[in-house]
């Protein structure tokens, strides 16, 4: 068992009162028995004196008698110094012994703080870590019984914290292998049934109307699926820290051509334009292209679905300093200024009067911003209500020429 | 055109490639794993290979990447497309020392995918 502080500090004080207390009673003390002695002796003087002086009125004390006077006056005033510096001697020494207490307790409380000093710095230092996630951030126990418990109690909650964090890691783990798994799994259905309708839509010359737009409509909904699951492996993947690109030098014209092609259909469905213009001579980006045409489907695909039937939506790509600046704009109602600075957040979506047509998650931008920082690139949203919004992503350019990848080569020249 | 293999686990989604392959007038083979891939082309004849290999990533018994492996080892230099439900199949996970000639992701885009044939196909 360690010393208790408590059990210090009540040792210190009894010390300390005894000290006191004893220096005290001596000082006390010898002062009375100096003071008494000192009044016995100048009682005695006097009594000499008196004897002295009677024998003198008497006439029978003779020379003898006539100096033992004269020396009890100077053997009074002698014991008059004596007694006051006898008493500045016990003074002192009460003085003394008053300061050597105090400086004993001082030392003594100096001593018990030192003591408790490292122990606490050590704890402070080890929970300053544990806060910053050092999830094995401990304390050595020791010291005094206080300071020794509150160790151990630290130690105790960086045990449990450090339990609680590994099971958290592992139901991140299970989440995201069941994500993929989900995924994974129905994708393969997914793909029969997107293909099997893209079949039939092949032969759509034998087709009635009615059966092409139904055909159509269970495309559409293939593709929202598509997304649906794609959004959320990344989402998964972003929260475990392990959503990753591989980068490689890209055109930005093709990758535009591409997204504009994904959309063609729908925005046409709506009687909406959409139009391109790449700036010529734009310099390289540094992207995996599949992501960027995912981020330039879901900002066009918003742009399709927030825009009423007519509405324009431009695609414009530019250089801009270093970056290159890829804009998606849209004539639509607009985004309100109190829901543009949350935006990028997940679950945020447009209105809900827009909202009740359109097929979002609320993950869409959320994704899209993930994407493109880990580009090394921004996003941002402007927008003016009634007037439109826009869209702008910009790309760090590379100077380098297109180099060709290890394994997109094949499946993208062209 | 050209004459492909494809392997894939579900009979679904081989039946939709082949029809898909067979009108823009590819002709092809089917294989159910990369075990039945590896044993039909170990016994072909070299000069009667296939133009293309369309293999599924993930297959029982044996994966289209550990089929290719074998083949690629046994000195086949036949042009390979990998399928795989995994969206970036050809990012994190992919195998850097096989010789594969691009990936190919679920849902399948034709479109694409006939532009890739195309491509790996031409002499």
């Amino acid at each position: 068992m360690s010393p208790s502080l408590a059990n210090r500090l009540r040792i210190g004080f009894a010390i300390g009162f005894a000290v006191l207390t004893a220096m005290a009673v001596i000082g006390v003390g010898r002062f009375i028995q100096q003071r008494q002695e000192f009044e016995d002796a100048i009682a005695r003087s006097y009594q000499i004196e008196m004897a002295a002086r009677v024998r003198l009125a008497r006439g029978n004390g003779g020379q003898e008698a006539r100096k033992a006077v004269l020396t009890q006056g100077r053997r009074r005033s002698e014991l008059r110094d004596q007694i006051s510096s006898d008493t500045r001697d016990t003074a002192l020494l009460v003085a003394a012994g008053l300061i050597a207490g105090l400086t004993g307790a001082l030392l003594l409380f100096s001593g018990l703080i030192a003591s408790m000093r490292r122990p606490l710095e050590e704890l402070v230092d080890a929970a300053g870590r544990l806060a910053a996630g050092d999830r094995a951030a401990r304390v050595k126990v020791g010291g005094l019984a206080e300071t020794a418990a509150l160790g151990a109690a630290f130690n105790e909650m960086a045990d449990e914290l450090e339990r609680e964090a590994s099971q958290r890691d592992q139901l991140d783990r299970l989440k995201d292998e069941f994500v993929l798994t989900a995924s994974h799994e129905l994708r393969s259905p997914l793909t029969s049934v997107q293909g099997f309708a893209e079949l039939l839509m092949l032969e759509r010359d034998s087709l009635t109307p009615k059966q092409v737009d139904t055909v159509e409509i269970i495309l559409d909904n293939c593709r929202h699926l598509v997304r649906l699951l794609n959004t959320l492996l990344d989402l998964a993947r972003s929260d475990a820290g392990r959503l990753t690109i591989a980068a490689q030098p890209t055109e930005v014209g093709p990758l535009i051509d591409d997204a504009v092609r994904t959309m063609r259909a729908q925005t046409e469905g709506a009687s909406q334009h959409l139009t391109q213009r790449v700036e010529p001579g734009l310099p390289l980006v540094n992207v995996e292209a599949d992501r960027i045409r995912q981020i330039l489907v879901n900002l066009l695909t918003n742009a399709h679905e927030y825009s009423p039937e007519g509405a324009s939506i431009e695609v414009n790509a530019r250089a801009a300093g270093d970056e290159v600046e890829i804009a998606v704009a849209d004539n639509g109602p607009g985004i309100p200024e109190n829901q543009l600075d949350h935006i990028f957040e997940r679950f945020t979506r447009g209105d809900a009067g827009l909202t009740q047509r359109v097929g979002g998650t609320g993950l869409g931008l959320a994704i899209s911003k993930s994407l493109v920082e880990l580009h090394g690139g921004t996003i941002d949203a402007a927008s003016t209500p009634s007037v439109g919004s826009t869209f702008r992503v910009r790309l760090p350019a590379v100077g380098a020429a297109p180099g060709a990848g290890p394994y997109r080569a094949a499946a993208e020249a062209s | 055109m050209a004459r492909i293999l494809v392997a894939d686990d579900s009979e679904t989604i081989l039946l939709l490639m082949q029809t898909r392959l067979e009108i823009a007038g590819h002709q092809v083979e089917t294989a159910v794993d990369g075990q039945e891939v590896t044993e039909r082309l170990d016994h072909a004849d070299p000069h009667r290979l296939p133009d293309l290999l369309l293999l599924d990533a993930m297959m029982p018994r044996k994966s289209g990447i550990d089929a290719l492996r074998e083949l690629r080892a046994l000195g086949v230099q036949t042009p390979a497309l990998i399928v795989s439900a995994h969206q970036d199949a050809a990012g994190a996970g992919a195998p850097t020392d096989l010789d594969i000639n691009g990936y190919v992701t679920k849902p399948i885009d034709f479109d694409r995918l006939l532009e890739s044939i195309a491509e790996l196909t031409r002499r």
